[in-house]
């Protein structure tokens, strides 16, 4: 057994499948296993079933077949209370960013660690670090909606990332980015990786593929089609 | 814990300065709930207040055709004391004849050519206070009626009759007025938290998406409530001591020459109405929060 298949399992989908009315298999029989501190890059095409597969993982949808585990958490069987505690140990970026535009930047960062119970300095001292890092401190008390996409995407990413979580899911983190800032982006997620986090980045960018230890899956029409690591080749495991 | 403390009341601070308006709305119509609550209820302690004034003077008077010899007077006595009486006393022709004399004054020549045995014997008969209700007051006059030799009972069965027609009735519009405290409070607070929760809907979404624990969503609100509750009644008491304050100011000259004085509400009573509004302000966000999120 390999070092890297000692780690604790971190997401483990067994056969899930999800449907919406009236037919469409956003995904179908998929089995994925995840372990802690790997960096995966989920690739498809539009429609291929990216975004229902976080959706999925934040359980703000449930599957109609199948199993979903994230940090040793049944999610079908999880109370309030455990996805409340959960939720709080993931940080998602969501493609719509989800940023309340009358909310200052500052303001839209904090609650993810408010809702933790941060104290004031580790929220303020935070939010500034990650904003030095995403170029955007000088935004620091501009109202989110005032921003531009760029902007807004790069403060839902500093949300994502601002209460340390264990688990970072990105859905579409650089779709509005240009290649500078992209790697500021990247840059920080690799910083998280390598502190320990594990994540899953939806993406159709192929220049953030490249760095090493990371991996790909590749989604077609609701099924894992290709999986295969990056530079140094982590390796992320699926059941047949 | 303390920081839960504070993230509570900032998210409580932030809510309110933005949904002031209609918590303003909210906090106007408890001030006159409470306002029109406290004002009954008010009247009505002072009317009980009142009323035990009156007790403390009740006596019943039975007018006797004849002065009673002592034999007869034990015999009366014997059968007044089967009700609850604090004192019988016996008053003869001439003992009513010289209270009627020093009540006139200077005016006594007129009974100058009167008999000194004019007027009749009389026994004054001071009930208990277990036996003040009107009904048994009642039963009691209808019986001393029946006993031998007695012309008349007087007791201003009139005045007492009303009286307590009024006191009912008082007791009436409190209860009334303190429905429709609970009522419009309960409503208004329902209708606060829905203006509330639809103004800020995204973001409770997202509270939820960052991993919000139910109290953390929960207890902002039930803050508001209480909050509302506590300035509600306390600006609905400050208006009705301002309006007794003015009653006062103006009647009061009236107010000491009658026996009608009239007196606020006690600190241990304000404090209770501050905590009982607090309370059901309270508890009608708390259920109004769990029925609108389901949490």
């Amino acid at each position: 057994m390999s070092n890297e298949e000692k780690r604790p399992t971190m997401i483990d989908l067994a056969r899930v499948s999800k449907t919406f009315p009236p037919d469409t298999h956003a995904l179908d029989d998929v089995s994925l296993r995840i372990r802690q501190g790997e960096m995966i890059f989920l690739t498809g095409q539009s429609g291929a079933g990216k975004t229902t597969l976080l959706r999925l993982l934040c359980a703000i949808d449930i599957p109609d077949k199948g199993y979903i585990e994230i940090a040793g958490q049944d999610l079908s069987r999880a109370t309030d209370t455990e996805l409340q505690n959960l939720r709080r140990r993931i940080g998602v970026a969501y493609q719509d960013f989800k940023l309340l535009p009358d909310k200052t930047v500052a303001q839209n960062i904090a609650y993810s660690m408010e809702v933790s119970y941060r104290s004031r300095q580790f929220i303020r001292s935070q939010t500034e670090k990650l904003l030095t890092e995403l170029h955007l401190l000088d935004k620091m008390d501009a109202p989110a909606g005032c921003l531009s996409r760029g902007e807004q995407q790069r403060v839902a990413i500093a949300r994502a990332a601002a209460n340390e979580p264990e688990l970072i899911l990105a859905d579409e983190p650089t779709g509005n980015l240009d290649a500078e800032t992209t790697e500021l982006v990247m840059q920080l997620f690799h910083r998280y990786n390598e502190q320990g986090a594990t994540l899953l980045v939806a993406t159709h960018d192929h220049s953030i593929y490249d760095y090493p230890g990371s991996k790909i899956i590749k989604i077609e029409n609701g099924r894992l089609a290709i999986q295969k690591p990056v530079g140094t080749g982590r390796k992320a495991e699926t059941r047949a | 814990m303390m920081n839960f403390l504070l993230a509570v009341f900032s998210q409580t601070w932030r809510s309110i300065t933005e949904t002031w308006r209609s918590q303003l709305l909210s906090l106007i119509t408890i001030t006159l709930s409470v306002l029109i609550f406290t004002f009954f209820y008010l009247v009505y302690v002072n009317t009980l207040q009142l009323g035990n004034r009156l007790d403390n003077d009740l006596r019943l008077i039975v007018y006797l055709d004849e002065q009673p010899d002592q034999a007869l007077q034990q015999e009366y006595r014997r059968k007044i004391e089967k009700f609850e009486v604090e004192r019988i006393t016996f008053v003869s022709k001439l003992e009513a004849y010289d209270r009627f004399k020093a009540q006139l004054k200077e005016s006594d020549d007129v009974l100058k050519d009167v008999p000194k045995d004019f007027l009749p014997s009389s026994i004054e008969i001071y009930p208990r206070r277990s036996l003040h209700s009107l009904a048994q007051l009642k039963d009691f006059s209808d019986y001393l009626a029946k006993l031998p030799g007695v012309l008349k009972v007087q007791y201003g069965r009139e005045w007492v009759e009303r009286f307590y027609s009024f006191v009912q009735l008082l007791r009436v519009v409190v209860l009334l007025s303190g429905t429709l405290l609970i009522l419009t409070t309960t409503f208004m607070i329902g209708h606060s938290i829905r203006l509330t929760v639809f103004s800020r809907k995204r973001e409770l979404e997202l509270l939820r998406l960052v991993g919000a624990s139910n109290s953390y969503i929960r207890v902002p609100f039930f803050l508001e409530g209480a909050l509302l509750g506590a300035f509600g009644s306390t600006a609905g008491l400050s208006a009705l001591y301002l309006l007794f304050r003015w009653i006062q100011g103006n009647f009061a000259a009236q107010a000491a020459q009658s026996m009608f004085a009239f007196s606020f509400f006690s600190a241990s009573t304000l404090l209770a109405i501050i905590v009982l509004s607090t309370l059901l302000c309270a508890g009608g966000s708390f259920v109004s929060i769990r029925k609108i999120l389901s949490i």
